[in-house]
């Protein structure tokens, strides 16, 4: 099976899961569906959102499905109004707006610690910055506590060192977190399967969407049934703004609905714990909360099938697979990106900089002298084409 | 077509030249020397640099970053600066970073100083310095914000919106990239948190614009009541808003959030408009 077929099915692979994440819900629920005359009472109005609750593996948290990522966020009233809602899981870092993210989350959630779940990061490089971090975390935050605290975008074991989890295990005991987390935007298919096996991690959060390979769900999968918590960002594959992201795919993700499928794809995992995508406004939490309680179906997967067939021939991830595997030497992720900074955000300068400053050799190379090019993006990028009109372009 | 393909290579070597102009040096300040190479991202790679916090930067219209590490007897700068197209977003981006509990420092449009770090922004410029490892750096940090304020180009004026807004009682101002109050249609504008209440500021693209607006406005507060503000104006009452008074002047929409009992949001939405032209 080729790698691109491959990512297909991991997209289609949502068709077989609702048996089973409808299974979870069921054993997952909110801890008022313990029993049937606990559970929660019908809607009264058809607006009303019915959420689903899950367990944050061993840690035995129960939180909604869908949480809030409050990076982006600038006015706190949608945050409180969230909460109001019965969103109980919110995440922040320190780092975000140089720290006034989390005094803008504590003050929207000033009078409601108690009912919700509060994640915060470290980025602190080593034991003693990262406990002066926890300090302000929670002094801004108007806490004595947050309930995970996460190391903050880590792609590789030994990103996670003894003296960061000795910082987590000391904040532990002195009761200023619950449960240590780990954060990480890519590296997942070596340190998901570490982070598994450490006894110290409690909870991990993580990229997660419908454009990534197949080993995402192999590597979550490892990692919950060793009774880690799953909390999944990036789930609109960076749809408004992130990796990738353009304008014009924004404002086209959005006109099809894409966001919210994409959304309910990952929902539909029942390894997920909870999801934290970014929310600015009444509208984007409004339909974050109808996509959460509606079921992944034939049009949701249309619509992702579409948008990956449309990115897939230009979309350079980044990844690096492709180091090394060209016959003449040509670093394809650089010159890829090189056209990217040229086509994508109209810096042609820029680019054709970036692309004159590789050794000479690659800047005479031609692609379209080559033939059967033996780069096999596993993201399905035609790279031999891609290649040949960056060469062209630059010229 | 050849003419259309010179000036897009005009285009870009301008646009080549403004990257390479706010580039910082370490020789900027005499006695450091760099350590390691010249760092560049764009808004497709920014997330090499800081996976995880890309997307603040994102949200207010960065466009390239170029950064260069820094050392002097065993302490390191790590100095940054990037490009957010237009001053309003630049300053925007300082205004969502720097910490509204420590004084400002003047220079350039607006600067701060503290203890291990520095920001600064200057015409579409916005720098920052993180200073290591642990100690009080402030006297290097004026050294450096000085040296790198001379060698970005534009304007020190800060955006004339800021001074549309009452400086009493003013806790924080700032730009909302989007979604002013938590709403949508409210896309972009300047906001000023105050002791009680909040004011804010959208620019619309024209008249006709900011009234359609104000439709969508009135559609979604139930029950709100005209007031003589501005061009037209009303007052109403929400849930997560509390008392609102908001009202167009020309293009412009703007009004009060959030206010405390007892406070006149007539009286303040009127003193706003008066002050925006």
């Amino acid at each position: 099976m080729n790698r691109e077929s491959s990512r297909r099915n991991f997209l289609a692979a949502g068709l077989v899961l609702p048996a089973v994440a409808s299974a979870s819900r069921t054993s997952g629920q909110s801890p008022q569906a313990a029993t049937p005359l606990s559970q929660p009472a019908p809607p009264t109005k058809s607006s009303a959102p019915v959420f689903q609750y899950r367990t944050l593996g061993k840690t035995g948290l129960k939180v909604t499905s869908l949480g809030f990522g409050c990076m982006i966020t600038s006015d706190g009233s949608v945050i409180t109004r969230a909460a109001d809602m019965g969103i109980t899981y919110f995440d922040t870092a320190r780092s975000y707006s140089g720290g006034n993210n989390e005094r803008m989350v504590g003050a929207a959630l000033k009078g409601k610690r108690n009912q919700i779940t509060l994640s915060t990061k470290t980025e602190g490089r080593d034991k003693e910055e990262a406990l002066q971090q926890i300090d302000k975390s929670l002094s801004e935050l108007g806490t004595d506590h947050v309930d995970i605290w996460y190391l903050h975008a880590k792609s590789k074991p030994e990103d996670v060192t003894d003296e960061l989890i000795e910082a987590q295990q000391i904040a532990k005991k002195a009761g200023k977190i619950r449960f240590a987390g780990v954060s990480t935007h890519s590296g997942q298919k070596e340190l998901l399967p570490w982070l598994a096996k450490n006894p110290n991690v409690d909870v991990i959060l993580t990229t997660y969407n419908f454009t990534m390979e197949p080993f995402m769900n192999d590597v979550i999968a490892e990692a919950a049934q060793a009774g880690k918590g799953i909390v999944c960002m990036k789930v609109m594959a960076g749809g408004t703004r992130g990796r990738g992201a353009s304008p014009a795919i924004s404002e086209k993700l959005h006109r099809d609905g894409a966001l919210t499928s994409a959304l309910k794809w990952v929902l539909r995992n029942p390894q997920i714990g909870t999801t934290v995508p970014s929310m600015t406004d009444m509208d984007q939490l409004d339909a974050n909360l109808k996509a959460m309680t509606q079921p992944f179906a034939a049009p949701d997967e249309k619509i992702l099938a579409m948008h990956l067939e449309r990115i897939t021939p230009f979309y350079c991830r980044l990844c690096g697979e492709c180091a090394g595997q060209c016959r003449q030497g040509l670093p394809v992720q650089d010159v890829l990106r090189f056209a990217t900074y040229a086509e994508g955000y109209g810096q042609f300068a820029l680019g054709r900089e970036r692309y004159l400053e590789l050794h000479p050799s690659h800047v005479q190379a031609k692609c379209g002298d080559c033939p059967n090019c033996t780069v096999n993006c596993p993201y399905g990028v035609k790279v031999a084409r891609e290649m040949a009109r960056a060469q062209e372009m630059f010229a | 077509m050849m003419r259309a393909a010179a000036v897009a290579l005009a285009c870009g070597l301008a646009l080549s030249l403004a990257a390479s102009a706010a580039a910082p040096t370490c020789n900027l300040v005499p006695g450091w020397t760099a350590q390691g190479k010249v760092r560049s991202y764009t808004q497709d790679n920014l997330f090499e640099y800081m996976d995880g916090n890309a997307e603040g930067y994102l949200l207010y219209g960065f466009q390239t970053m170029e950064g260069v590490t820094c050392e002097k007897g065993g302490a390191t700068l790590v100095i940054d600066i990037s490009d957010f197209g237009d001053s309003d977003s630049a300053y925007g981006m300082f205004s969502a970073t720097h910490d509204p509990g420590q004084p400002m420092v003047k220079i350039g449009m607006g600067g701060q100083i503290v203890p291990r770090r520095a920001l600064l922004v200057k015409g579409k410029y916005y720098a920052e310095i993180a200073a290591n490892p642990e100690g009080d750096y402030s006297s290097t940090l004026r050294e450096w914000t000085a040296a790198i304020e001379k060698t970005l180009d534009g304007s020190s004026d800060p955006p004339a919106a800021l001074a549309w807004f009452p400086a009493e009682k003013q806790q924080t101002l700032r730009l909302v990239p989007e979604s002013v109050l938590g709403i949508g249609i409210l896309k972009r504008g300047y906001v000023a948190q105050y002791e009680a209440g909040k004011a804010f500021v959208v620019e619309e693209e024209s008249v006709a614009s900011a009234t359609a607006l104000m439709g969508k406005l009135r559609a979604r507060f139930a029950g709100s009541s005209p007031a003589a503000v501005g061009d037209d104006g009303f007052q109403a009452t929400d849930q997560y808003l509390g008392k609102l008074c908001i009202f167009r002047k020309g293009k412009y929409v703007a009004g009060y959030g959030n206010l405390a009992d007892g406070q006149d949001g007539i009286a303040l939405a009127t003193a706003l408009a008066a002050r925006i032209r």
